[in-house]
């Protein structure tokens, strides 16, 4: 049994994402081991990925590390402001193997992924004609649960990056799972060449969320991704009867978390129950809505990312 | 070794693995042997509100004094139960049984992998054999004592956590699971991966619990559905996917403030409608484990007297 001051090290010199991986003296009978000495060293994939994702003017993570902060949602949100007010050609991976939301949010639910010889044809939302590529769209059922091991997740987002004929688009938005392991590793691995400009951080205003974004943001650095901006969601609920703002989440947790690491925050978004109910029906909050100060603040936060990544 | 394994990434690590029952599962059962019942908390959802739920039924669970109650939490890259708990930087201790977890209160203890990280704010960056590998030490080396309840609060998904822990206590006859989900359709679409998860790996589903499902205006004090239940809520998924429904818990700003402070919500706001829904449904997981208690003990009597 190891004792806790030599997990303490491994905790925090795990090099699963260097050169050294698996091969490390930390690496010892760790039980990783076998996989990372595997996945290290050179992919010959790695030349075609690099291709698609060179037709790509940006690529932006969304990260969060909390569940259920609205990576998918703020994902949907930016891409359809992205497409029509800033009118840019987008695309979306879905990079959540177990808990896809994305082609429900896209209204591509009944879209079957098409063969073609330039690869898998992403499907086309109705919405802004984002494209969207999804292991939800592979699925019989909405029952059928995707019970995978790491590797196999990896390998199938590797697919998605390597075998979807994405063609030219302006931004690439990858919405992640909860965490900081195999997804996240893979997707930066994956886009190491190809420079991606940076990651979008979720959170919402309590504590508990907050925390969780100082590990994504040490995962971040740990990973050279840099840090776009902090996205507040949730960050209030306006009452459709008496029209005030109530705190939901209550936390002020945000401000100084972006005071504090020097990051800028992009916007904070309420919760808007008209805005929500679009995105259960896969329909379009920024063409029924466009007076929500849901759909005003993504609208601030897609030309504020447009200005970002024209600048860096 | 199977001709589906043709290509997949995991093939050379499963071909090349030892092959026979692993050892440690029989020290893990033994383990799970003092604790008369072990429930797992479970969503395939993010943010529904897992962790949450996991502390106030242990919190509730530990109410009363005479029983003592364990939680285990696996969720390696964002364990928020030492927060929820209001037991972040404490340290965990080794002796000759073990590790011990650390005590929330006198009947109430913890253990997390956030207790093992020197700094907090350090993201915990590991692939999924690494995880397999600290669950099973948890399950293996954490010396919990003879106890009433075990609680296992999981991470979103239906990957290596959920597979381990399904794997790792086989043979420790687990009570059941208790999957939580929020109102909204998107939600539920995850909750029905889970539940087939659950069937696949032969857990017994304890029920469904819809969290979040109205807010109550502080100021108007109507009722406001913020994750509208467009398809039938947590109830219907229920129904449809023929598990019990244990019940709904509304939306209470102050469980959040609660959260993050390092409360329990049932002490301090005993009188709000979501302290009575907690205490219900409570109470429903109570009587499934005594009765669950009661027909092994008849079927081993009725074993003895054949």
């Amino acid at each position: 049994m190891d004792s806790l001051e030599i997990l303490d090290e491994k905790l925090t010199e795990c090099p699963a994402n260097s050169e050294d991986a698996g091969r490390s003296s930390v690496c010892e009978g760790c039980p990783g081991q076998t996989l990372c000495r595997m996945q290290g060293g050179a992919d010959p994939d790695q030349e075609i990925i690099d291709v698609r994702m060179g037709a790509i003017k940006h690529k932006v993570l969304i990260l969060s590390g909390k569940g259920g902060v609205g990576k998918s949602t703020v994902a949907y949100l930016l891409s359809l402001a992205l497409a029509r007010c800033q009118s840019s050609k987008v695309g979306v991976v879905d990079l959540d193997i177990c808990g896809p939301s994305i082609p429900k949010l896209f209204n591509v639910e009944n879209q079957p992924i098409v063969q073609s010889p330039y690869g898998w044809k992403p499907l086309v939302s109705p919405n802004e004609d984002v494209k969207v590529m999804s292991v939800g769209s592979m699925l019989d059922s909405d029952t059928t649960s995707v019970i995978f091991r790491g590797p196999r997740k990896t390998g199938l987002i590797k697919r998605f990056l390597k075998d979807t004929f994405w063609g030219k688009l302006d931004f690439l938005i990858c919405d992640t799972p909860p965490g900081t392991s195999d997804e996240h590793m893979a997707i930066v691995k994956l886009l190491k060449n190809v420079k991606p400009d940076g990651a979008i951080l979720v959170t919402t205003p309590q504590e508990v969320a907050v925390a969780t974004i100082k590990k994504e943001i040490s995962f971040c650095r740990k990973m050279g991704v840099a840090v776009l901006g902090l996205v507040e969601n949730m960050s209030g609920l306006v009452c459709p009867c008496c029209k005030e703002t109530s705190e939901v989440f209550p936390g002020r947790g945000v401000v100084s978390l972006a005071e504090s690491h020097n990051i800028p925050i992009l916007g904070s978004l309420p919760m808007d129950p008209k805005v929500t109910e679009c995105c259960e029906n896969g329909r379009n909050p920024l063409e029924n809505y466009p007076e929500s100060p849901t759909v005003q603040g993504i609208m601030e936060i897609s030309s504020r990312l447009i200005g970002l990544v024209n600048n860096g | 070794k199977s001709t589906a394994c043709q290509g997949c990434p995991n093939q050379n690590v499963c071909a090349t693995k030892p092959k026979g029952p692993d050892p440690d599962v029989g020290d893990i059962t033994e383990k799970m042997s003092k604790i008369k019942h072990k429930l797992i908390i479970l969503s395939g959802k993010g943010g529904v509100g897992k962790s949450t739920f996991t502390a106030h039924l242990a919190h509730g669970l530990s109410s009363d004094n005479d029983k003592q109650i364990g939680v285990l939490d696996v969720d390696i890259c964002g364990p928020s139960l030492p927060k929820i708990f209001g037991v972040e930087g404490e340290q965990v201790h080794q002796s000759g049984s073990g590790w011990s977890p650390v005590y929330v209160d006198d009947n109430l203890s913890l253990m997390s992998v956030g207790f093992l990280l020197s700094k907090a704010d350090e993201a915990v960056i590991w692939r999924g054999p690494k995880k397999n590998g600290m669950i099973k030490q948890f399950l293996r080396d954490v010396d919990w004592g003879e106890i009433d309840y075990l609680l296992i609060d999981t991470p979103p998904g239906t990957s290596d956590e959920h597979l381990s822990i399904a794997q790792y206590l086989k043979e420790s006859d687990v009570d059941g699971a208790i999957v939580i989900t929020t109102p909204q359709e998107v939600a539920l679409l995850d909750v029905r991966k889970e539940i087939t998860f659950c069937r696949k790996v032969d857990l017994p589903i304890i029920g469904v619990v819809e969290n979040m499902s109205s807010f109550v205006c502080p100021k108007c004090k109507v009722s406001t559905q913020i994750f509208p239940a467009s398809t039938g809520g947590g109830q219907k998924m229920a129904e449809d996917m023929n598990v019990p429904f244990l019940g709904s818990l509304p939306l209470d700003p102050r469980i959040g403030k609660c959260c993050d402070e390092g409360k329990s919500f049932l002490t301090e706001v005993p009188d709000s409608p979501a302290t009575q829904a907690y205490k219900q449904i409570m109470s429903k997981i109570v009587e499934y484990c005594t009765k669950r208690n009661e027909n092994r003990e008849s079927d081993s009597g009725e074993m003895k007297t054949n």
